[in-house]
């Protein structure tokens, strides 16, 4: 009160979660994977910035792409860089795809009671050189898909990549049947499309697209090369590649 | 050697002038009283045969275990101490499992005898704050066999936390000649069943006693089956074999 | 939860080439216990004119009776039938007369409109539950599903299309973001108004 008694109650709360807007989505191929997420990072209806990554290479063949909450993203994303770091000097060699996936269970697990408020979509090419996607809760809950999206506009791809992913609500033709996986020029025309639309009806998504493809050890390249703006950031030689492709979104 | 003892030889963390760690020197001379055990790498798998002493017709031979289970692909022979050994194995055990728990892979057979030989100088006083350590070094020596991503390896620790690679390794108090038998016999192309048979042959020639099911212990570790001991069964085959 | 999610159901239209779409599911709900598989939301209001009424069902079937009278009433004062831009007034200005005592519903409007050369144009139009107008060039949505189905027409409409097109395009569109919608589903029904005739399809779909 003005004259500093405390007759009348009162209660303060402090939340340590934001929502920071954005979305991000991921698909496997039979030898690649590719990860997305869209840059703008948004409080309420106010635009903090128009780029920042949400998307992130953890190795030559993984990459991992974080949702939600960007303070705990972030700092998410630098306790696993710094595990993977540790395990590739405890046992000389990078981290496994799907050892990375139940890394990040134990992780976000550990943190059951007070979590990282992010969702995780883990890209990149398993041990025997298919595309792989792990998708995970805040506190750890995870699966093998062949695509997922999350985030803001979780609602609005999902449904758009059940129906041309998993061919869901079609019929093949007669005597034939889905193919499993799609090519890569396919699979990137749907993830652009995707966030071009998420764009459109939402506005926690825009200004600026990431996608990252993963390619597994020796694949051919061509149709990686149609893209313009196309950065290999593949550090070693001879193994499972990386490439970035960065794209406007609308800013409105 | 011992004729030059000294005060040196007494504090288990201080460094005689020479520069040397008397009690971790005498925890390997310790090993060289064990029984003999020898492990052979193949491309097949890995083969791990241990003498048991079975000093008294009394004694149930089969109570006496020197080779164990680390893990489905890890196996560990030893020799010397074997009470030692205990601790030694239950930390590649757990080291084993929560690594399967953290990464849902198998660790590999270095980062195992890694593990284990991270454990190996942890003696003398303990600091403040930190957990009672360990009041002198282990006495044991262990041969860890494994297949992993790399192959199938062997691999020999000793007391001082050093640990080596081994193609083919004898340990303990037959090892001497042992090793130089292998050092002969050992070839690149050899198969697991001419492993088993060789570890069989030099464990003969350096066991004082005759060899037979019941006094030693054989064991492998391959890509398909893992680690598994062979029973009295498929040791007597292969006795009969050689 | 909302009323208006109280019984589930999703609508959503579409504009063609020469002609227009209008879809709904067929579940009606009351929260996460369904009732029924063939509760329609859509009704004809003219030969060329359909309304799709997602909400609340009480007052789907309140909604669908003074409508059917007002209609009525129009078509004997003026003696013609109402065009789709008259009645989309018609129900602005009946939601909005109670402003503060909505009914929940979000209707969908798609017709033809005559022009006054005599030919027809396509028409869709959305309202919120006070009457409030979304005049749409492509598709219009509303339902529990509305954010998935947003995501979907977005990524699978283009202009242009024949009504067999515009069929497969709304028809994909409803079954996929009902299948991600916990209140709609449960089968579907499909309207697609040409100036000739109104090809009306029954569709199956989950039933989970």
């Amino acid at each position: 009160m003005p004259d500093g008694s405390f007759s009348h109650p009162q209660q303060r709360q402090f939340n340590p979660y934001t929502e920071n807007g954005g979305t991000i989505l991921a698909i496997a191929g039979k030898d690649f994977s590719v990860i997305a997420g869209d840059t703008r990072q948004s409080e309420g209806y106010s635009i903090q910035t128009r780029y920042a990554p949400k998307v992130f290479r953890l190795t030559d063949r993984a990459v991992l792409a974080v949702n939600g909450f960007a303070a705990d993203g972030n700092m998410f994303v630098k306790k696993v860089q710094q595990r993977l770091e540790w395990y590739r000097h405890a046992h000389a060699k990078d981290m496994p795809l799907g050892a990375i996936a139940r890394l990040i269970q134990t992780m976000l697990y550990g943190r059951r009671f007070f979590p990282y408020y992010v969702y995780n979509i883990l890209g990149g090419i398993e041990e025997d050189g298919t595309g792989a996607v792990y998708s995970f809760d805040p506190v750890g809950s995870y699966e093998r898909e062949a695509c997922r999206a999350a985030g803001a506009a979780q609602s609005l791809v999902q449904p758009f990549l059940d129906n041309q992913i998993y061919f869901k609500n079609q019929q093949a033709p007669a005597g034939q049947s889905h193919p499993l996986h799609l090519p890569l020029s396919d699979v990137l025309a749907i993830v652009i499309d995707s966030f071009t639309s998420a764009t459109e009806r939402h506005i926690e998504v825009g200004d600026g697209l990431e996608i990252y493809v993963v390619l597994t050890k020796g694949r051919p390249t061509q149709d990686l090369e149609g893209y313009r703006g196309v950065k290999e950031l593949t550090t070693r030689p001879d193994g499972d590649r990386v490439f970035l492709i960065q794209r406007e979104l609308k800013k409105d | 050697m011992f004729l030059t003892r000294s005060e040196y030889d007494r504090g288990v963390n201080t460094f005689s002038p020479e520069g040397r760690l008397f009690q971790v020197e005498y925890a390997i001379e310790a090993i060289k009283l064990g029984s003999t055990t020898i492990g052979i790498s193949t491309k097949e798998g890995v083969v791990l045969a241990v003498e048991k002493r079975v000093q008294s017709p009394l004694l149930e031979a089969s109570s006496i275990e020197k080779i164990m289970e680390i893990d489905r692909h890890l196996g560990c022979a030893m020799s010397g101490l074997i009470a030692d050994a205990r601790t030694m194995i239950d930390h590649a055990r757990v080291t084993s499992q929560n690594h399967a728990f953290t990464y849902d892979e198998r660790i590999k057979v270095e980062s195992v005898t890694q593990a284990v030989c991270d454990l190996a100088l942890r003696f003398g006083e303990s600091v403040h704050d930190e957990d009672a350590m360990m009041s002198r070094p282990f006495g044991v020596a262990l041969l860890i066999a494994g297949v992993d991503e790399k192959g199938p390896q062997l691999f020999h620790t000793d007391p001082s936390g050093t640990f080596v690679r081994y193609e083919a390794k004898a340990v303990g108090s037959g090892s001497e000649a042992a090793q130089s038998e292998l050092q002969d016999k050992w070839h690149k192309q050899m198969t697991l069943k001419e492993a088993h048979i060789l570890t069989l042959r030099v464990l003969k020639q350096v066991m004082e006693e005759k060899l037979d099911q019941h006094n030693v212990q054989l064991a492998q570790v391959t890509p398909d089956k893992g680690f598994e001991i062979l029973d009295e069964v498929r040791l007597k085959a292969l006795i009969d074999d050689m | 939860m909302s009323i208006m999610q109280h019984n589930g159901g999703s609508v959503i239209a579409m504009v063609g080439k020469d002609c227009v779409a209008i879809a709904s599911d067929l579940r009606l709900g009351v929260q996460s216990l369904s009732i029924s598989s063939n509760f329609e939301k859509i009704f004809p209001v003219t030969e060329r004119l359909y309304v799709g009424f997602p909400g609340l069902a009480t007052d789907v079937t309140t909604l669908r009776e003074v409508f059917r009278y007002r209609v009525n009433m129009y078509t004997i004062k003026e003696e013609r039938a109402i065009e789709p831009t008259i009645f989309t007034q018609l129900v602005s200005s009946t939601l909005y007369e109670r402003r503060f005592g909505p009914y929940f519903i979000e209707p969908v409007i798609a017709g033809l409109q005559k022009t006054p050369s005599g030919s027809y144009e396509p028409f869709i139009a959305a309202t919120d539950l006070i009457g409030c107008i979304n005049f749409a060039k492509d598709f219009v949505v509303a339902g529990t599903a509305s954010e998935k189905l947003f995501g979907v027409a977005e990524g699978l409409w283009e202009p242009g299309l024949e009504p067999e097109d515009l069929f497969e395009t709304i028809s994909q569109t409803l079954m996929n973001a009902v299948d991600r919608d916990a209140f709609s589903g449960w089968g579907a029904i499909v309207h697609v108004i040409t100036k000739d005739k109104v090809i009306t399809r029954k569709l199956k779909g989950r039933m989970d």
